[in-house]
Formats: structure tokens, C-alpha cells, sequence
């Protein structure tokens, strides 16, 4: 179970890290988490095959948004330990430009 | 197909319940019951009757017009529900590339505002389906006013969605634009 959490840890990090991602996803009808002993990292799922990161795209995105959701994906698989990776586009956040 | 079976299950088990329950209190005779008596108690008695007399004269073919339309609608029914069965669900989420998806809310949320931008469109009302291939089935309907060019709208809006789906990347293989008119009282917005 640690290494669940783990797991979730480092997707999660790598997720927010790429540009474009806003925040995670927390589910619409289930929440979308990975739970531990006393602890839970949400926006990512991991299972026993797979691993599902959901996020929220900035709004307008740097690139189009399954190119980033790409970009996401390899980001991440690189850390899921030999699982399947998806990445869910959860919303999107409008974000004001700072230039502005 | 899910909430019809899942209703067809609930009933089943719940009459399975029932039957269980009753022929526990018959079988260890609780009251004044006996097994033999059941199925009287449960009404299936002049069930059985009725069925046994309904099947004797399909057999002896002796069966009017009504009950071949019945028997057929039945079979018809069945024969849908089970090709409905077999077709594997539609899915949650909007396929975008391989391991990549998008929820139909987040496309309902790219493409309601455009349509909305269209200084003709009073109110709009957005549905994503989902498809097992990439991209998803878009319904757009817009409310106009009385009067106003219907199939311009249409094709503004088809346009406009069109050209910023392609450019955020969101795959719609399949956009459907309908402009309604509507009473301005009942919309979302009365004047633009």
C-alpha cells in the first residue's frame, strides 16, 4: 500500500509539474484518489495495472489539449512503475493572464 | 441498458426473497401451513392453470390473431433487448489518443461559452456523448429569437465550434447544430 501512495506521490508531482496543468482532478461521481494508512493523495488512482492521473487544464492551454495530455502522460509514466498510464482531462480553469 | 437491468435484478431478488422467506415458514411448517399449499397461498394456482391452458392450445394451434401479435412482440422484445445487451457500453469519457481522455463535462464546458458568443444565441443547451472511437458526438442546441435567420446561426456556430475545437484539440468527430426559437422570456438571456 505504501507503494501506492508512492506511486501516486510521484504522478501527482509529475502532473503538476507540466505546464498547462491547472491543478488535479478530485472525480465528479467517485473521488478520484489513492487512500493509505491515515493519508490519501487525490487526483491520481493507482491500481494494480494501472495508473490514472486526472487533471484541470489552464484555460487557454499552452498547446492543444491532447498533445498536453500526452505530454502528461509520458511525464508521469515514467514514474508508474511499469503500469498503464491514463490521463483523464477532468475541467478546465480559466486562468487570468498576470500580464494583464 | 445498465438502470433496466440493474431494475430487472432488483425485482428478480426481491421475489426471490419473498419465495425463500415463504418457503422457509412452510417447509418448517410454522402455522398452520403446508408445503403442498404454497403455491396456492402465493396466487400461483390459477397461474399455473392459465399457463397450462394458454401452452395446450399453442400446441393444438388453436390460437387467434392477438395472441400471434403478442407472442411476436415479445419475442421482438426480447430479441432487442438482447442485441442491447451484447453491445459493449458506451464509454464515461471522450477519447482523445491512446491512454488520453477527456470528461464530457469539459467539453460541455469548451463549447457552451462559444456558442453563447454568438450575438444571435439567447441560451444554449450542450450534449457530449461519448463514442468508442476517438473523438465525441456534439449536440448543440441554440435558442433564438422569433424570426431571426435560423440556418445562419446554425452555421455560425457550426463554424465558430468547429474552428476552436480544432485549435484547443478537443476531438469532435460529429457536431450537430440545431437553432430553436424561443420565447426571450423563458431564456437565459433576453437582450445581447
Amino acid at each position: 500500500m505504501d507503494n501506492y501512495l508512492q506511486l501516486a506521490r510521484a504522478a501527482a508531482e509529475a502532473a503538476l509539474a507540466t505546464e498547462g496543468v491547472y491543478s488535479l482532478g478530485t472525480g465528479r461521481y467517485v473521488e478520484a484518489a489513492t487512500y493509505g494508512p491515515g493519508e490519501k493523495v487525490t487526483g491520481v488512482v493507482v491500481g494494480p495495472d494501472e495508473v490514472r492521473v486526472h487533471i484541470v487544464v489552464s484555460y487557454p492551454p499552452p498547446e492543444p489539449i491532447p498533445a498536453l495530455a500526452e505530454r502528461v502522460r509520458e511525464r508521469a509514466a515514467l514514474r508508474s512503475g511499469g503500469r498503464a498510464m491514463t490521463v483523464v482531462v477532468e475541467d478546465l480553469e480559466v486562468v487570468r493572464d498576470e500580464n494583464l | 441498458m445498465r438502470i433496466f437491468n440493474r431494475i430487472v435484478v432488483i425485482l428478480l431478488l426481491a421475489g426471490l426473497v419473498y419465495l425463500g422467506i415463504a418457503t422457509v415458514v412452510y417447509i418448517f411448517e410454522m402455522g398452520p401451513y403446508e408445503l403442498e399449499d404454497l403455491s396456492n397461498a402465493l396466487g400461483f394456482g390459477g397461474l399455473y392453470e392459465g399457463l397450462n391452458g394458454y401452452v395446450g392450445n399453442i400446441e393444438s394451434g388453436n390460437i387467434d390473431a392477438l395472441d400471434v401479435i403478442v407472442l411476436s412482440a415479445i419475442t421482438l422484445l426480447g430479441l432487442v433487448l438482447f442485441i442491447l445487451e451484447l453491445k459493449p457500453p458506451t464509454p464515461r469519457r471522450v477519447r482523445m489518443q491512446r491512454g488520453t481522455y477527456i470528461t464530457r463535462r469539459a467539453v460541455e464546458r469548451e463549447v457552451s461559452p462559444l456558442v453563447e458568443q454568438e450575438p444571435e444565441v439567447l441560451q444554449s443547451n450542450v450534449k457530449v456523448k461519448a463514442q468508442r472511437r476517438p473523438g465525441a458526438k456534439v449536440q448543440v442546441g441554440a435558442s433564438i429569437r422569433p424570426g431571426e435567420d435560423a440556418r445562419s446561426v446554425q452555421s455560425e456556430v457550426q463554424s465558430r465550434v468547429q474552428q476552436q475545437m480544432a485549435e484547443t484539440g478537443v476531438p469532435v468527430s460529429d457536431l450537430r447544430v440545431r437553432a430553436n426559437e424561443s420565447d426571450p422570456r423563458q431564456t437565459k438571456t433576453r437582450v445581447k
